[in-house]
């Protein structure tokens, strides 16, 4: 296992952290619980999304990080190949990957300006927006790494 | 920690002029700097492919930065009488946008 293996590892396990903490926070935003959670849904939703905010940010700073950190690796070695394989919509999905990351890299600042305590009732419909949008960007790059990494990972 | 309330319009205009110009930048391809991964090398601008695929988002990235920065500071310069009814919601709507125009833009991978 050579060293770019072992660090697209390290972007999924972060990947996975960060589409965990994101998806709570979006899911308490959008749908929260009035009343005491008993169960396992009712407790998901009822979890405070501000606590999430500053884990959110690292998560997707250090996964954006090791993404471009193994990026060009992916462009010399299972780009070619992908594209040999004549599999365009992928590669089109991977595309918009990275410019939807790039975009959402952007509205960090916003986004922990919206998110910090003690919150601001002015910005709810701000947040909840922003947390919505990075929630899909997170989601749609989570998915798109996972196929194309099937279709062809490194050392594959 | 209480960042000063000119955060707030420097926050607002880096992420809607940060999406912007990496809109912008990517379909002119206007890269600050080139990777050439397969020769570890990085080239001032645009250059072409040597032996091996160029990579341009880095200098994408770097140009979007530099002038969502620089667009942010000089926003939050502004007097507070200018900047008060600035609206937040223009950052989700801009990278919203911008993510729209991505998919129109690639929309020729999909149809293939």
């Amino acid at each position: 296992m050579n060293s770019t293996t072992v660090l697209l590892i390290v972007h999924g396990l972060l990947a996975v952290a960060l589409l965990g903490a994101i998806t709570h926070q979006a899911v308490s935003v959008w749908a929260p619980t009035r009343k005491p959670a008993v169960s396992f849904i009712g407790r998901y939703r009822a979890a405070p999304g501000v606590s999430y905010a500053n884990a959110i940010i690292v998560l997707y700073l250090l996964t954006f990080a090791l993404g471009g950190v193994i990026y060009p690796d992916f462009r010399v070695e299972a780009r070619v190949v992908v594209e040999q394989l004549g599999e365009w919509k992928p590669m089109g999905a991977f595309e918009l990957k990275e410019h939807f990351a790039a975009v959402g890299l952007a509205l960090l600042p916003a986004y922990w300006y919206y998110w910090r305590r003690p919150l601001s009732e002015d910005h709810a419909r701000t947040r909840a927006a922003l947390t919505l949008l990075l929630a899909f960007i997170v989601w749609w790059n989570f998915l798109v790494g996972h196929v194309i990494n099937n279709i062809r990972g490194f050392g594959a | 920690m209480t960042p000063p309330r000119s955060f707030n319009v420097f926050a607002i205009a880096f992420a809607v002029v940060f999406a912007i110009v990496y809109l912008i930048a990517v379909e002119n391809n206007y890269a600050l700097f080139t990777y050439h991964p397969a020769l570890g090398e990085f080239g001032g601008g645009v250059q072409p492919a040597r032996e091996g695929p160029a990579m341009y988002w880095y200098g994408w990235l770097a140009t979007s930065g530099i002038a969502a920065s620089v667009a942010g500071v000089l926003a939050s310069l502004l007097p507070e009488s200018l900047t008060r009814r600035l609206w937040p919601g223009w950052t989700w709507i801009a990278a919203a946008g911008v993510m729209a125009a991505f998919c129109y833009l690639l929309r020729n991978f999909f149809l293939r």
